[in-house]
């Protein structure tokens, strides 16, 4: 085998030029699609997701939270272990395979170990050793009582928030896409969100993806105590690979009545790669799995064109009050385990605690504010979007979930806005014309034929939706006639400068009506 | 023959005819004549489910041929199996007719069809689906490859029983995420590979290791399908078969299928110029044949080697015939087109709308177009196995056929048109592959430890695993924890090997002639030369201009001219030694070898433009593009100063070039490679060495291995040549040994052999 060993070694000097040309592949990708890669290659949705995050360290960050216990499993007993493995989950998406008695960690009294044998970092973070029958991994859990700000938010808004969210679960969860109907509002008793059944979820992992290699090393998970009137954070982490298995167990113990995963993007990643995770070790897939609130959808939909990117931290500063300092990026986390798994500091991992932390409290922080939306807060308890780009989004988004009489006060403070950005005065007029509101409609039409009008390469669309009405509706060709002749100068505007088959096809059809239209004056003129 | 008319009532008063044509008979060399083969058949067989034999005969199938009945026993035996017979043999029912039947009586089971490209694929879908269809079952056959929309794949991964795909998609797609495959793999009975041939070489040697992988994967959800495979003729079908998949086969070669007469025609062109001996250009002369072919009402097959060549034949073909034929029924195909465009012609082709076809050897693959009645080859193919698969598309089998060899001016061509019997007594190449090369290997390691943890004691390929598994983790690639190997990078490995040498990324050419259409592609090797800015670029026998080249952009604008000239573009290749690694004197000092880093770099430099037709040339340009740049590996020898001194320039250059011929035979022996993987270039004065040379490079970026190989058997492979040349029946050269005469010269055969004895002389 010598000669096998020389070969190697002559390898080694192309693998170094080899790995150079992948770190510089990577760096490509990584400027290219930002954190994005991390969180769903197969998603095109899987967009802005976490990023470059600030926060303060964690010493800072647990200083300033006097109210967070942070407890080590030998100093807090943990009752709600037994509740929550005493039945099989329907809503686990993963049973246990054949022959795979899954008696978790959790189902019967953990020896509590103490930090011996831990990096003295880890014991520092509260961290400890869990032990079960699928073997030992890491867990550090804290407490925070439901009172605790995070935000703009108190962590208890959640309880009464939480059945609110509903239309958006609907929406996730339906194999089509059919828009929730009011009806849906009166959801039954056991497609109703109730707080403590969700499970708000976050991983970190070992790569970039959802294929087979991306290992999570480390699973956030939090949800509502209802009996004690906390909310639990708990972050499971292997120490290497070979306990995998164990973490996966305990989790599947933590889904029991769980209906919902909270997360952001875990519909095209975290659930991905988790189910992966499960088949891989044995588990097969049955039945449905759990629902769905992943909030990087609604966040899209509301804040797309009004913030500079749909990453967690953007959000976080600019919506929801929260600031996060000196936050170890996510997209460094694979790297800073790669770099404990060689050595075995602990602190490697300090930052990848906090961050993680931060995001679940984030998500319970988003619940809330989505919450609020759906329950009609805007323009009441809360302040009105002041962009009125975002307050066509919001509104229409409500309308889409079910919330169509807080969407009419939004769509009534929209049109009295007084504003240059005019963006939103199209899809605003498409959406009483699809109401068969068209005086709406045609007033916004009027304001968006303004706008039109007054820029250097404008759209006609507005011009010729006018032509229609007054023809139409109004039955005057007159005026129909004006704003035909008007959409023909913006068109030929246009097709000055670029040619195509459609800005042809357009101009075709305009002068189409504009000859219908002569006609019909023409015939007005005869007859009377 | 239909004076009227001058159409041929059938194929036999046409070659009747042509026997009777004095202008044309002095220009064939050889006759070559293969009888009618009468069919062989077998009953189907007892166990065969009575739906699938209803269906078979509402098809109009009563019986089996032979060798499907042979490859249907073999599988039922639980064989895996290799199928070899020609074009249109019936060789897919050999394999659609086993997995069918399993699926009849077991709708949980699932079968994965492996095809080297996606047209292939996408046809035998329409064939399976028709047939699950005519039995009225519910057999789910789906294409799964880079088109597929993600709202199918879904679907596909639960519910599809035949799974049609290619190895790239496997490798990048299927594997990685295996675990959504669970369906499937869990219940895998059948893995169909077709066109095995085209998996030889450094490509083969890829898929062999992705073949390793699924094997795996399939071991992990607990099950062990058979290989049902099927090759073009090859000379070692059932080796290659078990190098590739790494099991033990059973082949099946015996042909029942019928055939008509099949007439082998070897043609040159006529001498234009004796002085010179120059002879008629073989691209008119091609037209010619199949202008005459095409008027007499028989559906023809034109074969060119490159692109330029098959759009030029296709526009003298259509104005040719444009009095007897709309342009609509001569078509071009090559790649390149769109593949609605392929469809919409391989369909023409079928239902006999479109009664001439002008390709590359894109439809030497088993793209189903149905049979055709003659065949004109532009020129040798380059192999034998080529050349009998371009023929085969034309032969049907009832009636005759026939196939032209049109030879080129090259002297490898010339040497095949005068030696008939050459070429008729070779046997076909053989397939060959080394799925061991350790830097193939190793990446396939990598994937395959993203895709399952490798355990101690696991195998994969020839080479001890354990010391790979460590290589790897000291490298940090992998983790080892407990005996167990973990992937712990972040990235995607499989994203960073392709299994194939061509850039993937193509050229997209948008006309803008009306508004702005997406014409066809070009690879990104070919664009240099044929769409500069300034080329003609010919679509379907239209000329267009290309206005703007957006390099950085992949991006060709053109619009459509028309002009009475094409467009030639020259090619500037230059290999510039980098770094030398090693280096040995053979004992004697007269040669002295090196190893180490190359650059070959491509670089257009001027267009002429060629009037069509005369090929006079009328005019030239400069073109303006960068570099194309292969940084590889590679390893040369050079001979010394005595030796160059012993004879003269011409002398050395004849040896050289004999030599070099010799080894591009013997290389891919010894590297089980395929010729195209590995390129050998004579230099009489290389600017590196400033002697005469032999380079040797791996065809591919960064390097595959193979030069390195070469260096350490430098030895062997001179002594080997030196026996070749000596053992070669041929007087004076041959392809076989040093080459041709018309390119070696008279004495390029004792040349050749004097240079290496007296290389070997002086280290004794």
């Amino acid at each position: 085998m010598s000669s096998l060993r020389d070969r190697l070694d002559r390898l080694r000097a192309h693998a170094a030029s080899v790995k150079e040309a992948e770190a510089a592949f990577r760096e490509a990708a990584e400027s290219s699609a930002g954190a994005d890669a991390r969180h769903g290659s197969e998603s095109a949705g899987a967009a802005d997701t976490l990023g470059a995050q600030e926060t303060e360290r964690l010493q800072d960050a647990l200083g300033a939270q006097s109210d967070v216990r942070v407890v080590p499993e030998s100093g807090l007993p943990d009752e709600a272990a037994g509740e929550r493995t005493a039945g099989q989950s329907k809503a686990a998406a993963v049973e246990q395979g054949a022959g795979e008695r899954l008696t978790d960690a959790l189902g019967e009294r953990l020896p509590d170990r103490t930090a011996n044998g831990l990096h003295p970092a880890l014991s520092a973070l509260g961290v400890t050793e869990v032990a079960g029958e699928a073997g030992c991994f890491l867990r550090r859990r804290a407490v925070y009582p439901l009172e605790h700000r995070h935000g703009h938010y108190v962590l208890s808004e959640l309880t009464s928030g939480a059945g609110r969210l509903h239309p958006i679960a609907a929406r996730q969860n339906r194999a089509g896409r059919a828009a929730v109907s009011a009806s849906d509002a009166t959801a039954s008793v056991q497609e109703r969100i109730e707080a403590h059944r969700l499970l708000f979820l976050d991983t970190e992992t070992t790569g970039l993806g959802v294929g087979t290699g991306n290992l999570p090393f480390m699973i956030g998970i939090g949800y509502v105590d209802h009996g004690e009137r906390t909310f639990v954070v708990e972050q499971l982490l292997i120490r290497h690979p070979g306990e995998e298995r164990a973490m996966l167990a305990y989790l599947l113990g933590r889904f029991a009545d769980v209906t919902h995963l909270v997360t952001y993007n875990g519909r095209s990643f975290d659930w991905p790669v988790l189910t992966s995770r499960f088949v891989l070790n044995g588990w097969r897939p049955s039945g449905e799995g759990p629902g769905h609130l992943d909030f990087l959808h609604p966040a899209r939909a509301l804040w797309r064109n009004t913030l500079p990117s749909c990453k967690l931290s953007r959000i976080e500063e600019d919506r929801l009050g929260i600031v996060r300092s000196e936050d170890v990026p996510g997209s460094l986390a694979p790297e800073l385990y790669m770099r404990y798994l060689s050595d075995g500091d602990g602190s490697h991992l300090r930052g990848v605690y906090v961050h993680n932390e931060r995001d679940i409290l984030t998500l319970a922080s988003l619940a809330v504010h989505f919450g609020g939306l759906l329950e009609g807060r805007l323009g009441a308890q809360w302040a009105l979007p002041s962009e009125p780009e975002e307050l066509y989004r919001t509104a229409a988004w409500l309308e889409e979930h079910g919330g169509a009489s807080h969407a009419e006060r939004l769509f009534e403070a929209l049109c009295a806005e007084e504003t240059q950005d005019g963006r939103w005065l199209l899809p605003a007029a498409a959406r009483f014309k699809r109401l068969g509101r068209l005086e709406e409609a045609a007033a916004l039409w009027e304001r968006a034929a303004r706008h039109a009008e007054a820029r250097l390469l404008p759209s006609a669309e507005a011009h010729i939706e006018l032509a229609m009405h007054y023809e139409h509706r109004r039955r005057d060709p007159r005026a129909a006639l004006d704003y035909a002749e008007r959409a023909l100068a913006l068109l030929q505007r246009r097709s000055s400068l670029r040619q195509s088959a459609r800005a042809r096809a357009e101009l075709e059809a305009v002068r189409h009506r504009m000859a219908r239209l002569r006609r019909k004056l023409e015939a007005a003129i005869r007859s009377g | 023959m239909n004076p009227l008319t001058g159409k041929a009532a059938t194929m036999e008063e046409w070659l009747d005819h042509l026997r009777g044509s004095r202008e044309i008979m002095e220009n064939v060399t050889h006759w070559h004549t293969l009888p009618a083969r009468p069919a062989r058949t077998a009953p189907f067989p007892q166990m065969l489910d009575p739906r699938l034999a209803a269906a078979l005969g509402a098809k109009g199938i009563e019986t089996l041929y032979t060798h499907q009945a042979a490859a249907f026993r073999a599988v039922e035996e639980g064989r895996h199996v290799v199928t070899v017979t020609p074009t249109a043999s019936g060789k897919t029912l050999c394999y659609n007719l086993p997995v069918l039947q399993c699926l009849l009586t077991e709708p949980s089971a699932r079968a994965l069809y492996l095809f080297p490209t996606k047209a292939l694929a996408q046809d035998q879908v329409a064939e399976l689906q028709a047939l699950a269809d005519a039995m009225e079952v519910d057999i789910k056959t789906h294409t799964y490859d880079g088109d597929t929309p993600p709202t199918v794949r879904q679907v596909i991964r639960n519910a599809g029983h035949i799974v049609v795909t290619n190895p790239d998609m496997l490798h990048s797609a299927i594997l990685p995420h295996h675990t959504k495959w669970v369906k499937l793999f869990e219940n895998l009975k059948y893995i169909v590979i077709d066109e095995l041939h085209a998996y030889r070489g450094v490509f083969g040697s890829h898929v062999a290791n992705v073949i390793r992988r699924l094997k795996r994967i399939c071991r992990f959800y607990g099950s062990a399908p058979q290989f049902l495979c099927a090759s073009a003729t090859i000379a070692n079908p059932r080796e290659h078969a078990e190098r590739l998949v790494e099991e033990s086969f059973a082949l099946v070669d015996d042909n029942g299928a019928p055939a008509g007469e099949k007439h082998l025609v070897f043609y040159n062109p006529p001498v234009v110029n004796r002085q010179l001996g120059i002879r008629r250009s073989s691209v008119l002369e091609s037209q010619k044949l199949a202008a005459s072919l095409l008027r007499s009402g028989i559906q023809t097959i034109v074969f060119a080697r490159s692109r330029v060549r098959v759009e030029l034949l296709l526009t003298y073909l259509q104005e040719l015939t444009k009095r007897e034929f709309g342009s609509k029924s001569i078509r071009g195909y090559r790649g390149g087109y769109l593949p609605k465009l392929r469809r919409e012609i391989e369909k023409g082709l079928r239902s006999g709308e479109i009664r001439g076809v002008v390709s590359t050897n894109a439809l030497e693959l088993g793209i189903d177009i149905g049979q055709l009645q003659a065949c004109v080859l532009n020129g040798y193919p380059g192999s034998i196995a080529s050349t009998w698969q371009q023929s085969g598309r034309a032969g049907r089998r009832h009636g005759s056929s026939v196939t032209f060899l049109v030879a080129s001016s090259n002297p490898l061509d010339q040497y095949l048109i005068q030696h008939p019997d050459y070429f008729l007594g070779m046997p076909p190449e053989e397939a060959r592959i080394h799925p061991d090369n350790l830097l193939i290997l190793l990446d396939h390691i990598k994937c395959a430890a993203y895709e399952l943890p490798f355990e101690s004691g696991d195998t994969f390929g020839g080479e001890k695993l354990v010391d790979l598994l460590e290589f790897l983790a000291e490298e940090k690639v992998l983790h080892e924890t407990a005996g167990r190997w973990y992937w712990m990078e972040q990235a995607f490995p499989a994203h960073g090997i392709s299994l194939r040498s061509a850039a993937q990324e193509n050229f997209v050419i948008i006309d803008m002639t009306d508004g702005h259409r997406v014409l066809g592609e070009v690879d990104r090797f070919g664009a240099p030369t044929l769409i500069h800015e300034e080329a003609i670029y010919l679509h379907e026998g239209v000329q267009y201009q290309v206005e703007k080249l957006d390099y950085p952009e992949k991006k060709a604008y053109v619009r459509e001219v028309n002009v009475d000239y094409f467009t030639d573009a020259s090619l500037a290749v230059e290999l510039k030694v980098l770094h030398v690694d090693k280096e040995r004197e053979s004992p004697g000092g007269a040669i002295v070898r090196q190893y180490g880093e190359l650059m070959v770099t491509a670089k257009p430099t001027i267009f002429k433009k060629m009037r069509l037709r005369t090929h006079e040339n009328i005019g030239s340009g400069p073109i303006h593009l960068p570099e194309e740049e292969l940084h590889t590996s590679g390893y040369w020898f050079s001979f010394s100063e005595e030796e160059a001194a012993a004879r003269s320039a011409n002398d050395m250059q004849s040896a050289l070039l004999g030599l070099a011929n010799v080894l591009v035979h013997l290389a891919p022996l010894h590297l089980m490679c395929d010729p195209m993987d590995i390129c050998v270039v004579p230099q009489v004065k290389a600017v590196h060495t400033k002697r005469a040379t032999i380079y040797f490079y791996d065809r591919y970026p960064g390097g595959i291995g193979l030069s390195q190989r070469l260096y350490e058997k430098h030895d062997e492979l001179l002594a080997e040549a030196g026996r070749l040349i000596e053992g070669c029946g041929c007087l004076s050269g041959c392809p076989a040994c040093v080459g041709p005469i018309e390119e070696v010269g008279l004495l390029g055969k004792d040349l050749a052999l004097g240079l290496i004895q007296s290389a070997a002389g002086a280290s004794q």
